[in-house]
Order: structure tokens, then C-alpha cells, then sequence
């Protein structure tokens, strides 16, 4: 079944999340970020940032939920076990922090079809509370068709 | 940290340090609970097995990661990390070694811009397999 390409553009309710230290600590040890400014409130703030930092991917956080929202519309008609990640962009406008209060509203960008794929474009804007962008993120889900092994 | 490089020291095609690691079964659970992508294409060998793989692979964020931390090793700044796009080409399997690195493929003195092809990879039955290719970073130099 294909999926509905009369959704590209359609927007999604924001999510939000506040970004505490605990997820931040356990961030940074899932992805090997030793880094001081990473660990440390007092090294971040020697540095000039205003908290302890959060690794530049960190933002998957919120791409999960992100994806997960559009998955999730039934008009969408997506099957998300024959789903595989295809592409990630990041555009940082400034690093993220621990206090920081993240809102991203999902977005499908695009829908096309190649060959047994399909292309499934998700693009979020994460702000921050004084409403300013600090990420804006693409995520590109590759759609198997149906009776196609994984590869 | 190494020094951080400055813009005046990078040229086109100067490779930035290889970054590797082997990737265990703990710290993709680990990245599971962190990133809350609780896939199960990543925790558990028999569902990772009924779509057709041997066994659990990483998250392709995972990968990501790797890539990003890579890059900003080498920039030693963590808001000289502007922009990456990162193509997922072949997954990643659990005790294989993933190495990261990348290439200096242009450089702009107006901005103090760095465009760097990125890459991560395995070694899988002797050959070199590529879980990242044709991506790219943007970072800005002192």
C-alpha cells in the first residue's frame, strides 16, 4: 500500500521537552562524549555557554516522538515495521543545553516513490523558549515495499 | 583533546582523525534508553532475525554519533559543529569495529567555513563496508 502522498506539507502539533541533566549525563555516556562542557555545568559555563551542553545529536530525543507522531496518522498509511532510517541532517544554530525547553513541530516535507522504495521526509524546527531556532532537523524514512526482505 | 585547529592550518583534502570503536551489545542498549528509540530491531536477535538480518543492529543514529563526535574531536569546539547530513548505506553489527573519519573538501575564508565529506565503516568478511557515505559536515574554524 502506498503511502499517501496528499499529506506532504501537512504539519503536526508541536512537542516539547525540557531538557534535564539526567538525560543529558545519560546521553552523553551512550555516545562516548567525555568532553568536560558535556559532563560539567562549571566547565561549560568557563567556556561562556550558560549549562552543561548536550551532544549535537541529542536532538534525536525529540525526533523519535517527531516520527513517531507521523507514523502514527492513519491517513498516512505507513507500515513502520518496513521502515529503516535512510538520512539524518542536523543544522545546529547553537549548541543545546541542560534547561533549555525545546518545542519541534513535525512537518512532512516530502513523499516520493523510486523503484520498490518509497521516501518518507520529516523536517522539524526545534526552538527554544524565546522562540528562536537552535536545530532544524530532517529525517528521511525508507519504506520497503511489501514482501521485500530486509537488505 | 588534541590543539584545535585553526582555519589558516586546514587544507582541501586534509583528513580529520580516524575515530573507532567496537560496538557492543550494552552501549546499543544504552543509546536505546537515551535517544528512547526502543526499536526492537536493535534489542532483540530473533524480531531482528524475522525481517531478515542475523542478528540486532546498531541505530543508525548510533552511527551518527560516532560521525558527529568524530568531527567535533577534531574541531575541539562544540558550537563549531554547524550543519551534517549523514546517509545511512549498511547497518552495523553488534562486536564489528566502527571507524569514522573524513576529508576537508572545501574551505571558504569569507565565513571560516569547512565543508568535510564524512564516513563511518566496518570491516565485515575482509572487506570494507561503508555505514556512512556521501555525507557531509559543515564546521566553522577560529
Amino acid at each position: 500500500m502506498p503511502l499517501n502522498q496528499a499529506l506532504t506539507g501537512k504539519e503536526y502539533p508541536p512537542l516539547s521537552m525540557e531538557v534535564d541533566r539526567e538525560s543529558v549525563d545519560r546521553f552523553a555516556e551512550a555516545v562516548g562524549e567525555n568532553g568536560a562542557m558535556f559532563r560539567d555545568r562549571e566547565a561549560a559555563r568557563a567556556a561562556g555557554f550558560p549549562e552543561q551542553l548536550a551532544p549535537p545529536t541529542f536532538p534525536t530525543r525529540m525526533q523519535i516522538p517527531v516520527s513517531a507522531a507521523i507514523a502514527a496518522d492513519p491517513d498516512l498509511g505507513l507500515d513502520y515495521t518496513r521502515v529503516v532510517h535512510g538520512e539524518q541532517a542536523y543544522e545546529w544554530v547553537r549548541p543545546i543545553h541542560v534547561g533549555d525547553v525545546l518545542t519541534a513541530t513535525p512537518r512532512i516535507a516530502d513523499i516520493r516513490a523510486k523503484g520498490p522504495l518509497e521516501f518518507l521526509v520529516v523536517e522539524s524546527e526545534i526552538r527554544d523558549a524565546a522562540g528562536e531556532v537552535v536545530v532544524r532537523a530532517r529525517t528521511t524514512l525508507l519504506v520497503r515495499g511489501a514482501g521485500g526482505g530486509a537488505s | 583533546m588534541t590543539t584545535r585547529p585553526r582555519f589558516e592550518d586546514v587544507q582541501v583534502g586534509d583528513p580529520i582523525p580516524v575515530r573507532s570503536k567496537v560496538v557492543r551489545r550494552e552501549e546499543v542498549k544504552a543509546y536505546a534508553d537515551a535517544s528512547g528509540d526502543q526499536n526492537p530491531l536493535h534489542q532483540d536477535d530473533a524480531f531482528a532475525q524475522s525481517v531478515g538480518f542475523p542478528g540486532i543492529i546498531a541505530h543508525g543514529m548510533f552511527t551518527m554519533a560516532h560521525v558527529a563526535k568524530a568531527v567535533t574531536d577534531w574541531i575541539g569546539d562544540p558550537a563549531g559543529l554547524l550543519a551534517m547530513d549523514v546517509q545511512f548505506r549498511a547497518v552495523v553489527f553488534m562486536d564489528e569495529t566502527l571507524e569514522a573519519g573524513g576529508e576537508v573538501k572545501a574551505v571558504d575564508p569569507e565565513t571560516r567555513r569547512v565543508t568535510v565529506s564524512v564516513w563511518a565503516a566496518v570491516e565485515r568478511e575482509g572487506k570494507r563496508v561503508l555505514a556512512v557515505k556521501n555525507s557531509t559536515a559543515e564546521v566553522r574554524l577560529d
